[in-house]
């Protein structure tokens, strides 16, 4: 069964569907038949749409290997030679006498490609460049446009950012640690608004209150890398008011030099050092029993 | 006592001279926090008839005793275990503190007793009376020790190395026989030969050379072997084992510093710096440090925070530290000097008696502030020096005095020199640790007293003089005698400063060391234009307690137009106007500098100064030369100019000081002058600060632009495009990072009209928290945002209540509901990063009890308590129960006392102990003339139980209770207690009560009985001396004697031979158990007591089950309400001393 035609472009090859079968059953006419079966014209139909379609192919590409855009009647000379049509039998065969004239197709409109979505004006050719070239497409489909805003310069937004930042995870992380575990409260009846994480002993308490947390230990790495100078500069200087009785200091800073040979050597020979904590653990002797 | 005999020699209170002994701990066992060994004793006679030798021991549990292999009787009686044993029910503390020092004085080495005595077996008479060496070895053994040593160990999994457990011995003064039988004195000195059997995983650090270590037999424990040649006091023994990471010093390879696992990298920054100082103290006293090694060992739970002993130092754990922690690294290196100085003197040179402590404590604390100020300078230096004299001044004029050379005329209460105190001074053991304090910071500043008047150098060579005699005398190895040169004494010190400086120091000493008291100066002056004179007026109040009257030089400074000018005035009895003639006429060349004291000319804007007077300032006594309070009179415009113009630090901060008084622009000018000087002295200018704070709130009506210090604070620590940012944390400028701390800290004081903290100053911190940014800075934070809380504890102001309405969230003021969003998200980021010793906890806990009594939150104890548990960090708990000791004051709440009094005879930490007693008594929750709901007679009698025998473990918390007792009730009879009923039958009980310790002191223990301590200790025998008292005999503590017949038997015994001649010879004689020579390995054995008690109870039992019943049956009646104490009579029966109870039934036979 046929289906409705609704659209433009269903219309548009209905027409000239219609106008084949025409020329279809002209064609059987004129060879005689009076009448077919409708299967019939409908397979021959199909075989001439093809053929056409065919034609028009063939023609198409033989025009484009020859870098041109639209065919010409070299082409499909050429195209029908190669489907082995005689064309010489053509001319005549189109003047016969007997020759049914078939009405055009009605005019129905070209089915239109919908437009892809234009994004500004398109760039017309440079002069370089012959007209027949395709236009350029659209902007948007070659030129970079930003996707982000200024970077923030400025030190004041940035201290505030990182400020707000950071007392929102802080404030995110300990609010689910209250949740996530037990709580005090500084108010009786509310235990949300304030949450106090629980104080829990520890097991050994000093290790946790004197040991820098691993995120100091990573400052201090960081921190030590770059200013390792001023480390040893201002270890003392600030604390040291007096600087100026140089003699004991000069005194220490030879000694300094001769510890740090002894040490260097250190690093060799453990043994060098004679510390009796360092001497291996002798074994038993054997005693008499008491 | 023994000092006063002869100058040059040393007379020992003993008829034996010790020579050498040996301690040898073979067994500890950490999960019952156990102890077993022995010590061996070496002795040579002094006199012929020597029968018994006492020694101190306390806590031990005493095997056995051998005597040149034969084994010996003894007896175990220790009064201080319990010091009153009538139930007394008078209850004041003037009975109680008599006791209590004719208990210590009872036992006391230095008086030749000992709470251990031992009596010589008859077969070595004849040995003795040829003065031949006795070796005493006594079997001994600990059993959870609640003095003396203290065990710590972590309640996890793992072996005990691996958890970190640890033992170390602790103590106040002479503690040492808390763990091993000795002759606890440091005027007995003898070498040593320590071995100490651990597990393998472990170290044991101890006095004197490390000789050997040696592997036990099965290879799972090894046994380290010490010898100590220097002859050392008992006293100055010292022991640390636990699983210790060892580092040998990088400078010096003689000295090893040992820490807790993990904490090695801390231990290797803290101990860097160790080397200068010893560089420093060898330099200074020409004098190579006297041991062969030195040790430190860094401990928790630490008794105290450093601990000198010879040849090592325990210090606590918590002064470690890593590179990037500020405030702690000058604390810990003041430790770690103040612990070395000490061993030179106080370890190495010891000391005859307790009154000649002064001249050790004084010259190591001396030493140590030379050290002071060449390491941080004169400022800090003469800072110091104030601060500690400020701190002598208010405590002698609190208390009534501190004594530093106490004479003892025959040991008689009446001629108590202290009658002021509380506490008897004629023991370490019987003071007041505050006073002891004290006692220690008057003694160094008499020494700085005395280099003032002979010059350092002298007083250096009077230190090396010390040191070379007593190292020559330490190297006499076989002349005993020759080691009494180790011991300094007040006369000894004295005569080689007058030798080596030729000059009378007398009157100096008189004084400050023979005489309690502090110097009281009220100064005031005129100018008397016509004359050109200023005519100074000084008084003096020395009728106030704790105040002297001062005669002699008196130094003051005049700073004039034409120069400073020092004048040298006598103070006499009558004379208190001076007329000090001025050199400058009044000022006619404005333009010319004004030259200082220190030569530096200066221009000053002499505008503020009064036309007539060529008087910029005065300062009285400016080299602090005597020890005194001056309260000094000048116009503001001086004290502004001496705080501008004058160099000395203490000038500073006494002008900050004096200009509180004159809230004007001009001080205000003159403060903010200072803030900004970037050469002056950081702690003048955080001083400073807090003075601004106080002026601005006075002209608070009349004050102008931002509030004080803002701007500056802006200028100095914010950034320049964002004034309301501060700078990213750089604390490289240690100086700047002091004021960056405290500036805050003092603006949050600021009140306005309304006596609110302003809201611009509240925002401006919370500010200053919002943008603290440390991510750049190489130092730690943690003390700056512990200070930025306590700013915000301080903008904290009563709230405005209506009708006493309940606290709740609704009602709470916007302003507090940013601090506490703040001190929440603070306190609960301690618990993901924890900052160094939790300094911010500790602020957070703080601010929250502020905002608890200033009626914003509601006051509960509840979260402070849980603060305060063991098992959170030492700082932590002691802010957390500082919380509750106010909590307790302010809501007047008996539950919490009780709290706190059970965690003062429960809490494993023995600091924590002591705290919580010194806290209550610094703000107690009534005081004696208080009305209070909190007074009652429970408490009375708690308290009282606790300082008669629930402390008898620890000196230091026994003196501490004593000290609230006295705080809480006064010393007489406690208000609370009800009058006693039967008057007159009680004064006869009392009168005989109190008479018995000041007649015959011993009669305490006479009079004892039995105490059931709640650990073994309590090994009692009465002992009566002779039987002519008739009612005494009556008295007999039947239940100690344990067999009459034995008993009769040794004091017939006794009178056979006369007891050894001394001093104390009248007072109280002891009855001796002679053992028989029965085996008695059965008792060596811990293993084996429980058995033994079984056995033993079973002959106790017979033997005296009448009598003891029924004696106990009558105290009970006494003491129903005291069901602690009252334990099952036979109790004791398991102490140690009761094992020779089995045998004397054997020997009467």
């Amino acid at each position: 069964g046929s289906k409705l035609a609704s659209t433009p472009a269903d219309n548009y090859y209905l027409a000239r569907r219609r106008t084949l079968q025409v020329v279809v059953s002209s064609l059987l006419t004129e060879a005689g038949f009076e009448s077919a079966e409708k299967a019939a014209v409908e397979t021959l139909t199909e075989m001439l749409q093809s053929y056409i379609s065919e034609i028009g192919r063939s023609a198409k590409s033989y025009c484009e290997h020859t870098a041109r855009t639209q065919p010409t009647l070299s082409d499909i000379v050429v195209t029908l030679v190669e489907m082995g049509f005689n064309v010489e039998t053509l001319p005549a065969y189109a003047k016969r006498s007997q020759r049914m004239v078939i009405t055009a197709p009605p005019v129905t409109n070209q089915p239109v490609t919908p437009k892809a979505l234009t994004a500004g004006q398109n760039k017309p050719h440079p002069s370089h460049i012959p007209g027949h070239f395709p236009e350029f497409p659209d902007p948007h489909t070659y030129i970079k446009t930003p996707t982000y805003r200024e970077p923030v310069s400025d030190y004041q937004v940035l201290r505030e950012k990182a400020a707000s930042q950071r007392r929102d995870v802080e404030r995110a992380l300990t609010r689910f640690m209250a949740k996530t575990g037990e709580t005090q409260s500084l108010f009786k009846d509310d235990v949300s608004t304030f949450p106090l994480i629980a104080a829990r002993p520890f097991t050994v308490p000093y290790l946790t209150a004197l040991l820098p947390s691993e995120l100091e230990m990573q400052q201090m790495e960081e921190t030590d890398s770059s200013e390792q100078d001023d480390q040893t500069d201002t270890e003392n200087l600030p604390l040291h008011m007096s600087t100026d009785d140089s003699g004991p200091e000069k005194e220490n800073a030879s000694v300094l030099q001769q510890n740090n040979s002894l040490s260097g050597s250190r690093n060799g020979e453990e043994n060098l050092i004679d510390n009796p904590y360092l001497r291996p653990v002798k074994k038993p002797k054997i005693r008499r029993k008491k | 006592m023994n000092r006063k005999k002869g100058d040059k020699g040393f007379e020992s209170p003993r008829p034996y001279k010790l020579t050498h002994q040996v301690v040898c701990i073979n067994n500890i066992n950490f999960q019952r926090k156990s102890v077993v060994g022995y010590v061996e004793l070496t002795i040579f006679p002094t006199v012929a008839n020597l029968n018994r030798i006492k020694l101190n021991s306390k806590q031990c549990r005493i095997y056995r005793v051998r005597v040149n292999d034969l084994e010996a009787a003894f007896i175990y009686n220790d009064p201080t275990l319990e010091v009153c044993h009538h139930e007394s029910k008078q209850r004041n503390l003037n009975y109680f503190s008599n006791a209590y020092a004719a208990a210590v004085s009872a036992v006391d080495p230095d008086a030749g007793n000992g709470e251990l005595c031992i009596k010589v077996p008859s077969e070595l008479w004849k040995h003795v009376d040829e003065l031949k060496v006795l070796k005493v070895h006594i079997n001994f053994s600990l059993d959870q020790p609640k003095g003396g040593l203290h065990f710590v160990v972590p309640n996890m999994e793992g072996s005990m190395a691996e958890r970190g457990a640890h033992v170390f011995s602790c103590g106040y003064q002479n503690s040492t026989r808390f763990w091993f039988p000795c002759v606890d004195s440091y005027s007995e000195l003898c070498t040593w030969k320590l071995e100490y059997t651990v597990d393998a995983a472990m170290v044991a650090v101890s006095n004197g050379d490390l000789v050997e270590t040696v592997y036990t037999h099965d290879m799972r424990k090894k046994t380290f072997h010490y010898m100590l040649t220097i002859p050392t006091a008992a006293s100055n023994i010292s022991l640390a084992i636990g699983p210790f990471e060892i580092l040998v010093d990088p400078y010096m390879h003689e000295v090893t510093h040992f820490c807790l696992p993990q904490l090695l990298p801390l231990l290797k920054h803290t101990t860097s710096y160790l080397h200068e100082v010893f560089e420093f103290y060898e330099e200074i006293l020409t004098c190579r440090y006297p041991y062969s090694c030195f040790k430190t060992v860094f401990i928790d739970e630490a008794y105290v925070e450093v601990a000198a002993y010879a040849s090592m130092s325990i210090f606590s754990t918590n002064l470690l530290h890593s590179a990037m922690i500020i405030d702690e690294t000058p604390l810990t290196r003041r430790c770690l000097a103040q612990a070395l100085a000490q061993q030179f003197f106080g370890c190495f040179i010891s000391r005859m008696s307790w009154s000649d402590e002064w001249v050790l404590k004084g010259i190591s604390g001396y030493i140590y502030g030379l050290w002071m100020k060449k390491t941080f300078g004169v400022n800090e230096y003469r800072h110091w020096i104030k601060q500690e004299l400020d701190q002598i001044v208010a405590y002698e004029l609190k208390t009534g005095g501190v004594l530093l050379h106490p004479i003892f005329g025959g040991g008689k209460e009446k001629d108590n020199p202290a009658s002021h105190l509380h506490f008897s001074i004629k023991h370490p053991h019987t003071l007041s640790w505050e006073y002891y304090t004290m006692f220690q910071c008057k003694a160094h500043l008499v020494m700085r007293l005395i280099e003032n008047r002979i010059s350092m150098e002298f007083m250096l060579q009077v230190f090396n003089k010390l040191l070379s005699l007593a190292s020559t005398a330490s190297s006499q190895k076989f002349q005993s005698h020759m080691w009494s040169q180790m011991l300094v004494s007040t006369s000894g010190f004295l005569k080689s400063i007058s030798n080596v400086s030729g000059k009378d120091i007398q009157p100096l000493i008189k004084q400050w060391v023979d005489q309690s008291g502090v110097v009281k100066f009220y100064g005031s002056f005129a100018f008397n234009r016509k004359r050109n004179v200023l005519e100074l007026e000084i008084k003096q109040d020395y009728t106030s307690p704790g105040t002297q009257k001062y005669v002699g030089p008196l130094k003051v400074t005049v700073q004039e137009l034409d120069g400073s000018f020092n004048h040298t005035l006598q103070i006499e009895e009558n004379s208190l106007k001076h007329d000090i003639p001025c050199h400058s006429k009044s000022r006619r060349n404005k333009k010319k500098k004004i030259p200082l004291m220190n030569g530096e000319e200066v221009d000053m804007d002499l505008s503020a100064m009064d036309a007539d007077s060529p008087l910029l300032w005065i300062r009285i006594d400016p080299d602090m030369s005597v020890l005194r309070k001056v309260e000094f009179e000048q116009a503001d415009f001086m004290w502004q100019y001496q705080l501008r113009y004058e160099r000395d630090v203490v000038a500073q901060e006494e002008a900050i000081l004096a200009l509180e008084k004159f809230p004007t622009p001009a001080s205000r000018l003159a403060l903010t002058d200072i803030l900004e000087q970037e050469q002056c002295f950081y702690r003048v200018r955080m001083m400073a600060c807090f003075c601004l704070a106080k002026i601005a709130n006075s002209m608070v009506s009349t004050w102008t632009g931002p509030p004080a210090m803002k701007s500056l604070f802006t200028r100095m620590f914010c950034c320049k495009t964002c004034p309301n940012i501060v700078k990213t944390n750089n604390f490289m400028n240690f100086q700047s990072y002091f004021l960056q701390k405290t500036m805050p800290v003092a603006m949050a004081l600021l009140r306005d009209v309304h006596n609110l903290c302003p809201k611009e100053v509240l925002m401006f911190i919370l500010d200053l928290i919002k943008y603290n940014d440390n991510r750049k800075n190489k130092f730690s934070d943690n003390y700056y945002r512990a200070e930025l809380i306590d700013a915000l504890a301080n903008s904290v102001t009563p709230a405005v209540s209506v009708n006493n309405e309940v606290r709740t969230l609704d009602n709470l003021n916007p302003d507090v509901r940013l601090i506490l969003e703040e001190i929440t998200r603070f306190l609960n980021m301690e618990k993901l990063l924890p900052s160094y010793r939790h300094t911010i906890t500790v602020s957070c806990l703080k601010a929250i009890r502020v905002l608890q009594k200033n009626g914003h939150v509601p006051s509960d104890p509840a979260l402070f308590k849980s603060y305060a548990e063991y098992g959170h960090f030492v700082d932590v708990r002691i802010a957390a129960l500082e919380a509750v000791v106010d909590y307790t004051k302010v809501d007047r709440s008996y539950e919490e006392l009780q709290w706190l009094l059970t965690m003062v005879q429960n809490d494993p930490v023995p600091y924590i102990r002591h705290k919580i007693l010194d806290m209550l008594t610094k703000n107690p929750p009534f005081t004696k003339n208080m009305e209070s709901p909190l007074c009652n007679e429970a408490l009375v009698d708690q308290l009282w139980k606790l300082m008669n025998s629930g402390t008898s473990h620890d000196w230091r918390l026994r003196c501490g209770a004593v000290d609230l007792y006295f705080t809480l009730f006064g010393l007489s009879r406690p208000s609370c207690l009800p009058l006693p009923e039967l008057g007159l039958v009680l004064n006869l009980k009392e009168k005989k009560a109190v008479l018995n310790p000041t007649i015959i002191p011993e009669s305490v223990a006479n009079n004892q009985e039995p105490v059931n301590n709640t650990n073994n200790h309590g090994q009692l025998v009465g002992f009566q001396n002779t039987f002519s008292n008739s009612q005494e005999e009556e008295e007999i503590d039947m239940d100690t004697v344990h067999d009459s017949q034995a008993f009769i038997y040794h004091h017939l015994n006794m009178l056979e031979r006369p007891s050894t001649p001394g001093k104390e010879q009248s007072s109280g004689e002891v009855n001796m158990h002679p053992v028989s020579a029965a085996p008695l390995s059965v008792f060596s054995k811990e293993s084996n007591s429980s058995k033994h008690s079984d056995h033993h109870h079973h002959h106790h039992h017979e033997h005296k089950k009448k009598k003891k019943k029924h004696k106990h049956k009558h105290k009970h009646k006494h003491k129903h309400d005291n069901k602690e104490k009252e334990k099952d009579p036979f109790a004791f029966s398991n102490s140690p001393a009761s094992a020779r109870s089995i045998r004397s039934p054997s020997l009467s036979d």
